[in-house]
């Protein structure tokens, strides 16, 4: 009964999302607004629609339905129920279920925050959204139906897959993804109405800026969260592998960024329309891209879904978004071309357009190192593989040149800038970052990586902390403000700027993070009976004893737990096991991590001996890993703020004194 | 041809080639890895059989023989070219040797796996450290490799045997005469 | 004092490349261990996905591992390790495409990139300022637009 209704619910979503194509692309050739009101019901409609199926699809697994295929490969009786829930997008049919409802939410949202506004836009945006819905219905429709029923029913299911049991992110870390994935959508559908429109002009700009940066927080939380989880439940000590996964949600991120930087040198200056244009295009592309990677079983991966019929689906969307896009955008071509005023060589424009390049560049090394054996296999040449040792080698100096103009970008003028300015505005900076430098070699730390991150750091570090005190002066002395109030007022009054530099405070907190622990981390492997002790770092690892039983939470999974005493600048107990699930070939490790913010101590159990208690460990010690995990929550929080609409109460200049009235001060809230 | 012109090419400039990398993906598994071992000699290795006996390659010389490497754990697909393997040693028994060697396993799990599915009659080999799958390149159970009677390498399998596979493998290790 | 900065920051830039690069050229020749590690960390884990055998827990990994350590310490060069591997696997095994195209390949895309920015730069400054180029400031644009907005609804 229930996937019964849930099956009905995606037809009737499907019949939604037709009409409301149908329905915006007529009242985009003007007529009655409220054809433009019925579509947009339409895609209320499509929400509702894919709510009803998701929630038949988890009351199905809270039910161990086994009647559902989906459920009976993803779920078992002996299933707690958290894990039963959140197993709504654990595999392939159910993540494109739960997709659905995040895209028709963005979309309903969307369209019905602007119901009276931006009358040329919406038609257009209301019909892209509902067309990529569509899309999504029609997969669940067709190759990938997630309420597909098995007759006879079995009395067990497979059960949840291993790796995704293990640890709470798995609730946190694909809806975050997602909700970054399919808000950036709500972006291209601007960009295809402006397109459409001719009015790739400040109102465009200033609208889908809002509706960038939203979904862009959420998909580098989720990026983050990602590797979070990568490193706590996998056992290698590791948190990003370049994984063709991992590249597929990397790829639009990066491109999502430029595209936030070029819309402010847009803004400012002027010009840039293709550029934005097609980063919008390119920014949807890539996320479909991403999501073809993954499920179509194309590339392998640690996460690849298992190879489906879905594939070929995705590729023609692809084809057809790429095609449709890319059309449209040629055509609008010679009136989008100029505009804006030139720039100086030296310049914020001229930093920003760079920082665009080297995303791009960014971009391109890892579509292509990703998609690189793929290459080499359709022309018939030899099988290879590209991974971390290539992928680190070439993205780290981009990386690096992008810190060091995150640093001088904001720093600069708009405009162009003497060298008068760069004196004044670099020279300090340059010292005390040689400084801090100086003095850590001197301390011992003498690793080229972690060193010259460092000065990387402080030296951008430096030039945000002068334009924070530069501007806070001037406020303070203009207006006679005490220095924490000119400093607060500052900043919230200029959200989108100290906004923005929240976020590359966060990204140096990450980036000396990275570099940190992957230079200065150490491990070993050691093999230790009962009683014994084994050394790294400053600590001490004793093994107590090795516990076989099975899982008290999941009596069909049994764990062989190595349990362990530690001792060092942090003590206490840890216990580290390898867990056999029956639905896996291997055990699945689930190692210990004791986390303080200096450094990690990380154990996982590689074997043991039951019957003589002697374990096999590999030990890590990660420093400064905690500070990754805290950065990209500094820079959600950063991007938060200079997203949040600010409050413009009248004028603190004085009016000119006029005899004509004014209009009422306006209180007005700035942004879409 | 103006610029105005030209710059539909844009289109399926990007397009068409985008479109054909991803679609040559779809007719490979990215799991199947090209052996470079054919066609060159087999490796040469020693270990003990299941029962404890020592075994070698250098017994197995003058005869094709089939190496598989599989392993209890390795599910659906050892269980499904279990019975392709057993049928191949009743028919072709006599000419060709078989040994299967096990791969990341326990002789305890095995020997259950043989109960539960049928011993096939020849013999297993152990791998404790897994010397002998990694000098045949293997990359993960099943896999098989056809040796003819001089000791080349001809043909290899990865993934089940499929009884038309066995047979087209075999046609490669077999003497043309016998066939 | 202020006015010296800025020869004071240059002088402190050189010294810091100079440190780095020193840094960089006197790091000894690597031990059997690092050699181990670092050809490790360019193999591949057969029966993982995409993971080095330095990261790998499986057999394989280990067997791969203690392999790399015999050939090492019996004097093989780096090379022949990655031979002796390469004959058994293909080049799959290696993480790392040999050809050095493949390495080049990024690089010359950001220094086109970058060069094709320079000189778009240069060229819009010799085009002169566009006539379609905004006067306004963009919350003086945004107001004039919400009230446009305001008189037609």
């Amino acid at each position: 009964m229930i996937p019964t209704i849930g099956h009905a619910s995606i037809l009737v979503g499907l019949a939604l999302s037709a009409y409301a194509v149908v329905a915006h692309l007529l009242a985009a050739r003007g007529g009655d607004p409220r054809i433009a009101s019925s579509g947009r019901r339409a895609v209320i409609g499509s929400f509702v629609a894919a709510g009803i199926a998701c929630a038949a699809m988890v009351l199905s697994l809270l039910s161990h339905d086994f009647s559902v295929v989906y459920v009976a490969e993803n779920n078992a009786t002996s299933t707690p129920p958290f894990i039963s829930a959140i197993s709504l997008w654990a595999a392939l049919e159910g993540s494109i279920l739960f997709w659905t409802l995040l895209a028709t939410g963005w979309a309903g949202l969307v369209l019905h925050r602007y119901r009276d506004r931006h009358r040329a836009l919406m038609p257009w945006v209301g019909a892209t959204l509902a067309a990529i819905n569509g899309f999504f219905f029609m997969v669940m429709t067709w190759p990938g139906n997630p309420f597909a029923r098995t007759d006879p029913v079995a009395a067990e299911g497979l059960g949840p897959n291993a790796l995704l049991q293990n640890h709470p992110f798995m609730a946190l870390h694909p809806p975050l993804l997602y909700l970054g994935y399919t808000g950036l959508a709500v972006a291209f559908a601007f960009g295809i109405a402006a397109l459409a429109t001719r009015r790739l002009d400040e109102e465009w700009l200033r609208i889908v800026r809002r509706w960038t940066i939203i979904p862009w927080i959420f998909l580098t939380l989720g990026i983050v969260a990602g590797a979070w989880w990568s490193y706590e439940v996998l056992g290698w000590g590791g948190y990003w592998a370049w994984d063709p996964v991992e590249n597929a949600a990397l790829l639009p991120w990066l491109t999502a960024t430029a595209f936030l930087h070029s819309i402010m040198v847009a803004e400012r200056r002027g010009g840039l329309r293709i550029w934005t244009g097609a980063m919008v295009i390119a920014t949807f592309v890539l996320t479909l891209v991403g999501t073809f990677l993954t499920r179509s079983g194309v590339v392998a991966s640690v996460h690849s879904f298992t190879q489906s019929a879905i594939g070929p689906w995705f590729l023609a969307a692809i084809v057809v978004a790429l095609a449709g896009s890319l059309t449209l955008l040629v055509w609008r071509l010679p009136e989008l071309a100029g505009g804006g005023r030139p720039s100086g060589t030296v310049s914020r424009e001229s930093a920003f357009l760079l920082n665009n390049v080297l995303f791009l560049g960014l971009t391109f090394a890892v579509l292509f190192g990703t998609l690189l054996p793929l290459i080499m296999l359709a022309v018939g040449g030899e099988q290879i593989s590209v991974g971390a040792p290539w992928f680190d080698t070439v993205t780290v100096p981009i990386f690096i040149a992008l810190l060091f103009l995150m640093g001088v970008g904001p720093a600069l003028p708009w405009g162009t800038a003497g060298w008068t300015t760069l004196r004044q505005r670099f020279s300090l900076p340059l010292v005390v970052a040689a400084a801090v430098t100086a003095g850590a070699t001197i301390a011992g730390l003498r690793e080229i990586g972690p060193l010259g991150t460092l000065g990387l750091a402080v030296f951008v570090g430096s030039i945000m902390v002068d334009e924070v005190v530069r501007g806070a002066r001037a406020r303070a002395r203009g207006r006679g403000e005490h220095p924490a109030t000119a400093t607060w007022r500052l900043t919230t009054r200029n959200r989108r700027r100290y906004g923005g530099y929240s976020v590359h405070v966060g990204v140096l907190v990450m980036a000396v993070g990275v570099a940190v622990s992957s230079g200065l981390a150490t491990d070993r492997t050691v093999t230790i009976g009962p009683g014994e002790t084994a050394g790294i770092g400053a600590y001490e690892i004793t093994n107590d004893r090795l516990v076989v039983e099975p899982l008290a939470a999941d009596p069909r999974v049994i764990e062989t737990r190595a349990e362990l005493t530690y001792a060092g600048p942090q003590a206490g107990t840890l216990a580290t096991a390898l867990r056999d699930y029956p639905n896996s070939p291997t055990a699945i490790a689930t190692p210990a991590v004791r986390t303080s913010l200096g450094e990690d101590l990380y154990v996982t159990l590689l074997a043991s001996d039951a019957s003589s208690g002697v374990v096999t460990l590999h030990l890590f010690v990660n420093p400064l890993v905690v500070w990754i995990w805290i950065g990209g929550g500094i820079v959600g929080i950063g991007a938060g703020f200079a997203a949040w609409p600010e409050r413009r109460t009248r004028p603190a200049v004085q009016p000119v004194p006029d005899s004509a009235p004014r209009p009422a001060a306006v209180e007005t809230v700035e942004g879409a | 041809m103006s610029l105005r012109t030209l710059r539909w090419l844009l289109v399926p400039l990007l397009v068409v080639p985008i479109t054909w990398l991803l679609l040559a993906g779809f007719g490979h598994d990215p799991r199947v890895v090209a052996s470079p071992l054919i066609g060159r000699p087999a490796p040469a290795w020693e270990t003990v059989t299941m029962a404890g006996e020592p075994i070698g390659s250098d017994d197995l010389a003058g005869r094709p023989y089939i190496v598989n490497f599989w392993a209890s754990w390795c599910l659906p697909a050892c269980v499904d070219e279990h019975p392709v393997l057993a049928a191949a040693h009743e028919a072709h028994g006599d000419r060709v040797t078989m040994v299967g060697i096990l791969f990341d396993d326990t002789p305890h799990d095995a020997r259950r796996f043989l109960d539960r599915y049928g011993d096939a009659g020849y013999p297993h080999l152990l791998d404790d450290r897994g010397a002998i799958s990694i000098d045949f390149g293997v990359v993960g159970p099943p896999e098989t490799f056809f040796v003819d009677a001089d000791g080349i390498v001809r043909a290899k399998q990865t993934g089940p045997l499929e009884p038309q596979g066995m047979d087209e493998h075999l046609a490669t290790i077999l003497p043309r005469a016998s066939r | 004092m202020r006015r010296w900065l800025p020869v004071v920051a240059l002088g402190v830039l050189v010294a810091v490349v100079g440190l780095a690069t020193t840094l960089a050229l006197g790091a000894a020749a690597p031990s059997a261990t690092e050699r181990s590690e670092s050809l490790g960390a360019e193999l591949r884990c057969p029966d993982c996905q995409g993971l080095s055998v330095a990261d790998s827990p499986t057999r394989s990994a280990r067997e791969i591992r203690r392999q790399i350590d015999e050939l090492v310490a019996g004097g093989a060069d780096d090379e022949a390790v990655r031979a002796h591997f390469v004959a058994r696997y293909g080049e799959w095994i290696r993480l790392a495409p040999s050809a050095p195209a493949v390495w080049v390949i990024p690089f010359v895309v950001v220094v086109v990139g970058v060069a094709a920015l320079v000189v778009g730069l240069a060229a819009r400054r010799r085009a002169g300022p566009d006539a379609t180029a905004p006067i306004l400031t963009p919350e003086e644009r945004h107001r004039v637009r919400d009230e446009a907005e305001a008189l037609d609804a």
